[in-house]
């Protein structure tokens, strides 16, 4: 019988395969489930990403901001190497006019402080920029907030990123459908985007933070008020793309008075006593979340960016300056379906009441 | 809106018919006007060049007939998609009126501008302005005014925005009064003394004088305001909003109030 034949018929016909063939396939098969095995592992691992993330205590907004941020600027590395020359366009989170409510916006002593720290590095330019949501009247959200005249005094420029000129872009995400993203002329025209945001929750995406807070660089003239095109794509997605696209470089979270409950406008001010600086987003929302008592594996964007933009697991991040607990202040979140994977009992349970102990953050750590 | 201004303030007809002449040219077949020549949506503004296609017409003539037209079928036939009803926010989502980005829900300016355009070009009693009317009066604040377009998300009741309040007055002027429109009124007139921004000025005057609820003081006001932002936020946008609110009776309230039912 012709063996090449047999082959052809398959083994319900009586073919029997050498012994060349067993541990050629096998070979194969273990080398697939190897190579399968070793994708997991390394998206498991998010692709071998790791980002430094620091955190400073802050006690209020009259405390020394500008030596804070510098020195956290500092511990990341940045200098005036990098910074020389560079036109920064700083983000806040000016959602709202906010008159006698400042756990809404970021507090403008963050912002200043920021200008100062990036000055005294060189910068050629440092712009704050803002698109509000839901607020057409930048001039009224500057007023109401204090933003304004805070920039006034340190003589900075403030451009209203909802009526800019707009440029279409190729969107480097793709979690929406959309294939281009409008961003505004002048956040494409400077070299870096910080991220300026206020610590919060929020009643749809579960926490709004450094990524959440890009949002606001989309234009209203062509996205709306509130940007509905974005929701309809998904808030989780719209955040990925957008910070795919527009790759901020640094971020520096006011979480010296936050907001919890019905964030990001309607909750409660909530003291966290902290600022968390960090070059990835990512890593840093993934370090606020944990801050306040929550879980950052509920938040879906953040899932969505674990090994894409960035790291979320705790062993791929490394904290600098003061530890996770020793800030850790739990946020209350609104009991809705969609929130409830953010609540991490856990995490609640080690909420410090009292000032840290040392052993108490011992006991934090082996976690 | 630089048109309409211009147009009420009696500056000659040639130095607004090329603003006029450079909305046609925009002008997409469909008669959508988008925000920028370079895109084709959104068209939010289709409305606002109606208006000022309206406006300009006593001045410049019919020429722009075509561009009104196209323009108010465009209208008509654009609306913002329902939502499944849902304890989650607070306004009827089954109501459509009209959406900044076709395709997308609904939401109070807009749909004001829809409706002044509508209104406009005689169409007042159409079904769809009259569904336009209902949305904005169901987006009412409970406390009167309102914001983007929403009443409540959760448990929270949202807060009004003088600006939003001032330009939806301006789309339901015309309407018979009613208990909403009072609050509105009562919410905005203490509301815009405390306010200094040029757009939430000029809009708040534009919506009070619509319901004949013009504070006296209103010129002060408002030249107060402009000398502001001229030294401070120079900006054709804010000077075209404080020079219609300076019209006592205002272009937009002009040329689109009359029956509300034909």
């Amino acid at each position: 019988m012709d063996e090449a034949n047999d082959k052809r018929t398959g083994p319900a016909h009586g073919w029997k395969p050498s012994r060349r063939e067993v541990f050629g396939v096998g070979g194969a098969l273990l080398l697939t489930g190897g190579v399968l095995t070793g994708l997991r592992q390394w998206k498991r691992h998010e692709r071998g990403l790791r980002a430094d993330v620091v955190i400073a205590k802050a006690p209020g907004y009259d405390a020394d901001l500008v030596s804070l941020v510098g020195d956290g600027v500092k511990e990341l590395g940045i200098d005036r190497r990098e910074v020389r020359g560079k036109r920064i366009l700083l983000k806040p989170n000016l959602v709202e006019a906010s008159t006698g409510r400042t756990h809404v916006n970021t507090d403008p002593a963050v912002i200043l402080a920021a200008i100062e720290v990036f000055r005294r590095l060189d910068a050629r330019e440092v712009i704050v920029a803002e698109a509000q949501g839901h607020r057409r009247d930048s001039l009224l959200v500057l007023d109401e907030s204090g933003m304004g005249r805070a920039l006034e005094e340190a003589d900075a420029a403030f451009f209203d990123l909802n009526h800019d000129e707009f440029v279409g872009v190729n969107n480097a995400g793709h979690w929406t459908s959309l294939g281009s993203l409008y961003l505004p002329k002048t956040a494409l025209d400077v070299d870096w985007v910080v991220s300026v945001p206020k610590l919060k929750t929020h009643h749809w995406a579960g926490v709004t933070c450094a990524m959440k807070n890009l949002f606001g660089v989309m234009p209203g003239i062509v996205y709306g008020w509130p940007k509905n095109i974005l929701h309809h794509q998904g808030i989780d997605n719209s955040i990925l793309d957008i910070n795919a696209t527009v790759k901020p470089a640094l971020t520096i979270v006011d979480g010296i008075v936050g907001m919890e409950g019905d964030g990001p406008i309607m909750g409660s001010a909530k003291r966290a006593k902290c600022v968390i600086m960090g070059r990835n987003l990512t890593a840093v929302d993934a370090t606020a979340v944990r801050v306040m008592g929550l879980n950052p594996y509920g938040v879906g964007y953040l899932t969505g960016a674990s090994g894409e933009l960035g790291p979320i697991h705790e062993r791929n991040i490394t904290q600098r300056g003061e530890p996770i607990e020793a800030v850790r202040t739990h946020f209350n979140v609104l009991d809705l379906p969609h929130l409830r994977s953010i609540v991490s009992a856990w995490l609640a349970r080690k909420e410090p009441s009292r000032p840290v102990s040392e052993r108490a953050l011992r006991r934090g750590r082996r976690h | 809106m630089a048109c309409i201004a211009l147009a009420a303030h009696g500056v000659e007809p040639q130095r607004f018919e090329n603003g006029l002449a450079w909305l046609s040219n925009v002008r997409r077949p469909d008669g959508s006007v988008p925000v920028s020549s370079a895109v084709s949506s959104p068209a939010w503004p289709t409305g606002l060049a109606v208006l000022a296609w309206v406006c300009g017409r006593e001045r410049v003539g019919p020429r722009h007939e075509p561009d009104i037209e196209k323009a108010a079928h465009w209208l008509l036939a654009t609306r913002g998609c329902r939502l499944p009803p849902t304890d989650e926010v607070g306004h009827d989502t089954t109501l459509q009126g009209w959406p900044w980005v076709e395709g997308t829900h609904s939401w109070a300016e807009p749909t004001a501008y829809a409706i002044l355009a509508l209104r406009a070009v005689g169409q007042a009693a159409h079904p769809r302005v009259r569904e336009g009317v209902r949305l904005l009066l169901d987006r009412t604040l409970p406390s009167g005014g309102w914001n983007y377009g929403n009443t409540r998300v959760f448990d929270s009741t949202l807060r009004p925005f003088v600006a939003t309040t001032g330009i939806v007055l301006s789309a339901l002027a015309g309407e018979r009064s009613a208990a909403p429109i009072d609050a509105s009124i009562a919410y905005l007139t203490p509301a815009l003394r405390d306010v200094r921004s040029p757009l939430s000025v000029g809009w708040g005057f534009i919506g009070l004088t619509a319901w004949n609820s013009r504070p006296n003081d209103a010129r002060s006001r408002l030249a107060r305001c402009a000398v502001r932002t001229r030294n401070e936020q120079p900006n054709t946008l804010y000077d075209t909003l404080l020079l219609l609110a300076a019209v006592e009776s205002c272009p937009l309230v002009r040329v689109t109030t009359g029956d509300p039912h034909g």
